[in-house]
C-alpha cells in the first residue's frame, strides 16, 4: 500500500509521512502540485492526501485535474481554512474524504484505512476487517473463519457497514440501502435486522447504537 | 447648533410656508372683499336717504296764505311709506329749527357741509341721517331724513356671509391641493426611505439611482458609496480572518500532529508525561485560536455581505453527533440525537459552529453514566436547535453570565476557554435567532434552545441520495445542505 502525501508545510508534511507510516503504509512526500502530479504519472498510488493551500497551485486544481482524467483513486483533502464553500468544492470536485488542520493523528489514520479499505473493496470485491472476511461480489461472509448465512436485507446492512467502517451510519441511509421497490421499511423494522445481523456476527464485530442517529460497526482485532 | 427650522421635518416645513402665507393672503383677501363690497353699498343708501331729502325740499311749498308757513304736497307722503325692514323717518324744519313737518323730535346733525351725514340713535334705534340745507319759495329750510340700519346690517351681512364662506371654501381647496402636493413630492424619498428599510441588513448592492429625482441623487449617491466602503471592509476584514485562521492552523497542526507522534514513541514515562502536558497545552492553544477567530467571523460586522443559504439543521445535527460520538463513547456518555425535518435561513458553518460548542460544552460538564442529547425540528413554525444534558447544570447564579466571553462557570469543569457559548451567543445574534437556558428535563442538568425565526417554505420534495454517495460513502462532516427525509 502507497500513499501520497501533497503537503508544503515541512511540520504538518513530516508528521502525516510518520503517522500513516506507523500504520504500515508506504508513504511519499512532495510539496507541491507539479511534484505530485510527476510523481502520480511515475509510481501507481492507493491514496493521496492532498492539502488544499499548496503554494502556487492549490490542492483544488489538482483534484480537478486528477478527476477529469478519469482517476478513481481516493482523495482525502487536508485544509486549514473551515469555511463549508471549500469543504462543499472538494467534495463536489470528487474528494472522498476531508481532515480540518488540526487533525487528531488517530483519526487522520483511521481515515486514510477506511479509504483505502473501501476503494481495495471495490476494486478487488473483498474486505477484510479484524475478524471480519467479506467477499462482495460472491455475498460471503466469514467470522473467524466461520462462513455465516445472512438473509438479503442482513447483506445489504452488512455492506453497508463495512463500506463505512469506523463511521455512523444513519438509519436512513439503512433505510435506502435495504428498501426495495415494492416494500416501506419502517426504522423499527431496520432495528429488528440490525439485531439480527448483531447475534449472527457475534464477538467478530462491534456494532454500536447511536440513539436516534443511527450505527457503526468497528473492527475488531481478530 | 441647529435651530428648530434645520430640525424641522421637509414635509412639515413645507405645509407650514405654503399653507400659512395661503391662509393669510386669503384672510386678507376675504377682509378687502368686505369693505370693497359694503362702501358702495352703504354710498347707495346714503345717495337714496339724499335723494328722499331732496325731493321733500321740492315737494315743500308756502301755502296760499302770506306768511310763509311750509307744508307738504300730498302726494309725497306715499313716497316716504316705510318698507318692510327699515324705517324711515323725516323732518322738515326752518334754518333756525322751527319745525314745519313730519317727525318733530328728529335729530339733525349740524356740520358745515351740505347734505351732511351721521349715525346717531332715535328712539332706541341707531339711525342714519341726512340733514339737507335749502331753500324753499325764498325761505331757508333744513329737511333731515333718516332710516334705521336694519336694512344695510342685513346687506352688510350678507356680503359677509358671502366672501367667508366663498373664502373658507377656496382655502379648503388650496390647503388640500398644498397637501396633496406636497405628499407627492415626497414621495420618492419615502420610496428611498421604504427600499432602505425593505433590504436586509448584509444587503449592500447600490440603489438604483436612474428612478431618484435629481434631488437626493446626491443622497443616494453617497449612501451606494458608503454600501461600498461597508461591503469592502468587510470582505478584507473576513479575508483577514480567513487569511489568520489558516496561517494559525498550519503550524499548530505540526506541532500538535508531531507531539502526538513522539508522545505515543516516548519510552520513558516520566518525559511520556511531560510531552502529554505540552501536547494538552497545544491544544488548548489551537482550541482557543480557533474559538477566538470563529467570534470574531460570527460578529455581525463581519458576516455583512456573507450570503444566506437554507441549512438544514437536520444534517448539522447528524454531522455534529458523528464528530462527537467516538469523544462521548470514550468519556461513557450516551450521544445521542432527536431529529425531526427542520431548516432556517442562516449561515451554514455559523450554525453549525455554535451546535459543535454546545454539544463540546455539554460533554465536559456531563459525567460517565449521563447522557446528553440533540434535537431539532419546528415547534409553533419556529425551527429550533436543542442540547440537553444530564450533567452538573449550571447554577442558577451564572445562568445570565454564561454567555459572556471568557466566562467560567463557578463550577466549571476541564480547561475550557470560556469563549464557546459566547460563540453561540453571536452565531444566534447573527441569525436573529433567541437564546434559552434552562435545567434539563426534571430539574437534572441543562438544556439550551436556540429558536429561529423564520421557517422557509417545506421543499417540495427531498431529493434521494445519490447512488454514487452511497457506495463511496459519505465524508463524515456532511457539509451539502441537502435536506433528507428522517424518520421521526
Amino acid at each position: 500500500m502507497r500513499v501520497l502525501v501533497v503537503e508544503d508545510d515541512a511540520l504538518v508534511g513530516d508528521a502525516v509521512k510518520r503517522a500513516i507510516e506507523e500504520a504500515g503504509f508506504a508513504v511519499d512526500l512532495v510539496g507541491t502540485a507539479d511534484l505530485a502530479r510527476t510523481a502520480l504519472r511515475a509510481e501507481p498510488f492507493d491514496l493521496v492526501v492532498l492539502d488544499i493551500g499548496l503554494p502556487r497551485e492549490s490542492g483544488l486544481r489538482l483534484l480537478q485535474g486528477l478527476r477529469s482524467r478519469g482517476e478513481k483513486l481516493p482523495v482525502l483533502m487536508l485544509t486549514a481554512r473551515d469555511a463549508l464553500s471549500d469543504r462543499v468544492t472538494a467534495l463536489d470536485l470528487g474528494a472522498d474524504d476531508y481532515l480540518t488542520k488540526p487533525f487528531h493523528v488517530p483519526e487522520l489514520v483511521a481515515r486514510c484505512r477506511a479509504l483505502i479499505r473501501r476503494s481495495h473493496a471495490v476494486s478487488t470485491s473483498h474486505v477484510t476487517l479484524g475478524a471480519l472476511s467479506i467477499d462482495l461480489s460472491h455475498r460471503e461472509v466469514t467470522a473467524n473463519g466461520n462462513r455465516l448465512a445472512l438473509t438479503e436485507r442482513e447483506w445489504a446492512i452488512l455492506e453497508c457497514f463495512v463500506l463505512n467502517a469506523g463511521r455512523l451510519v444513519s438509519k436512513t441511509r439503512l433505510m435506502s440501502a435495504v428498501a426495495d421497490a415494492d416494500d416501506a421499511l419502517t426504522p423499527n423494522a431496520i432495528e429488528q435486522y440490525v439485531s439480527r445481523l448483531r447475534s449472527k456476527l457475534g464477538d467478530a464485530a462491534d456494532i454500536r447504537a447511536v440513539r436516534g442517529m443511527g450505527y457503526r460497526l468497528d473492527e475488531r482485532p481478530s | 447648533m441647529k435651530g428648530l427650522a434645520d430640525t424641522m421635518a421637509i414635509r412639515r416645513r413645507l405645509l407650514l410656508t405654503l399653507f400659512l402665507p395661503a391662509v393669510l393672503v386669503l384672510a386678507g383677501g376675504t377682509v378687502a372683499d368686505y369693505f370693497a363690497t359694503v362702501r358702495p353699498m352703504d354710498q347707495a343708501y346714503d345717495d337714496a336717504l339724499v335723494d328722499t331729502a331732496v325731493a321733500i325740499a321740492a315737494h315743500t311749498k308756502k301755502s296760499t296764505g302770506g306768511d310763509p308757513e311750509l307744508a307738504l304736497s300730498q302726494d309725497l307722503r306715499t313716497i316716504l311709506r316705510p318698507d318692510a325692514r327699515s324705517q324711515t323717518f323725516f323732518r322738515v324744519g326752518l334754518a333756525d329749527g322751527t319745525f314745519i313737518a313730519g317727525d318733530e323730535d328728529l335729530p339733525t346733525p349740524s356740520s358745515a357741509s351740505n347734505p351732511s351725514l351721521a349715525e346717531t340713535t332715535y328712539r332706541g334705534e341707531r339711525i342714519r341721517v341726512v340733514a339737507f340745507k335749502t331753500f324753499a319759495d325764498g325761505e331757508r329750510i333744513t329737511v333731515t331724513t333718516a332710516e334705521t340700519m336694519a336694512q344695510r346690517d342685513e346687506a352688510r351681512h350678507r356680503a359677509l356671509l358671502t366672501s367667508v364662506v366663498t373664502d373658507a371654501v377656496v382655502i379648503g381647496i388650496i390647503a388640500a391641493l398644498i397637501w396633496l402636493s406636497v405628499r407627492w413630492s415626497l414621495d420618492p424619498l419615502r420610496d428611498v426611505e421604504e427600499e432602505i428599510k425593505r433590504r436586509s441588513a448584509r444587503d449592500l448592492t447600490p440603489l438604483d439611482l436612474a428612478r431618484a429625482p435629481e434631488e437626493i441623487r446626491g443622497l443616494i449617491a453617497t449612501l451606494n458609496r458608503l454600501f461600498t466602503t461597508v461591503g469592502e471592509h468587510a470582505g478584507k476584514q473576513r479575508q483577514f480572518l480567513d487569511n489568520a485562521a489558516h496561517q494559525l492552523r498550519t503550524p499548530l497542526a505540526g506541532i500538535q500532529a508531531q507531539l502526538e507522534l513522539m508522545t505515543a514513541d516516548e519510552p520513558t514515562p516520566e518525559r511520556q508525561a511531560r510531552l502529554r502536558r505540552v501536547l494538552d497545552a497545544a491544544r488548548r492553544l489551537s482550541h482557543t485560536a480557533q474559538q477566538l477567530l470563529m467570534l470574531a467571523r460570527a460578529d455581525e460586522s463581519a458576516n455583512v455581505a456573507t450570503e444566506l443559504v437554507d441549512v438544514d439543521l437536520a444534517s448539522i445535527v447528524e454531522s455534529t453527533i458523528s464528530d462527537h460520538v467516538m469523544q462521548a463513547e470514550a468519556a461513557g456518555i450516551d450521544l445521542g440525537a432527536s431529529i425531526a425535518n427542520a431548516s432556517t435561513r442562516g449561515i451554514d458553518w455559523l450554525i453549525a459552529e455554535a451546535l459543535r460548542n454546545l454539544v463540546a460544552n455539554a460533554l465536559t460538564h456531563t459525567p460517565a453514566g449521563g447522557s446528553v442529547t440533540v434535537s431539532c425540528g419546528v415547534w409553533e413554525g419556529a425551527p429550533f436547535l436543542e442540547v440537553t444534558d444530564t450533567g452538573s447544570g449550571i447554577p442558577d447564579a451564572d445562568r445570565d453570565r454564561v454567555f459572556g466571553r471568557f466566562f467560567r462557570g463557578s463550577n466549571a469543569r476541564g480547561t475550557g476557554s470560556g469563549l464557546g457559548l459566547a460563540i453561540v451567543k453571536e452565531v444566534a445574534a447573527a441569525h436573529g435567532a433567541s437564546l434559552s437556558i434552562d435545567r434539563g428535563p426534571g430539574g437534572i442538568g441543562t438544556t439550551v434552545h436556540m429558536v429561529f425565526a423564520y421557517e422557509r417554505p417545506a421543499a417540495a420534495e427531498a431529493p434521494p441520495t445519490p447512488a454514487a454517495s452511497a457506495a463511496v460513502g459519505e465524508p463524515s462532516i456532511s457539509t451539502a445542505p441537502v435536506p433528507r427525509p428522517l424518520p421521526r
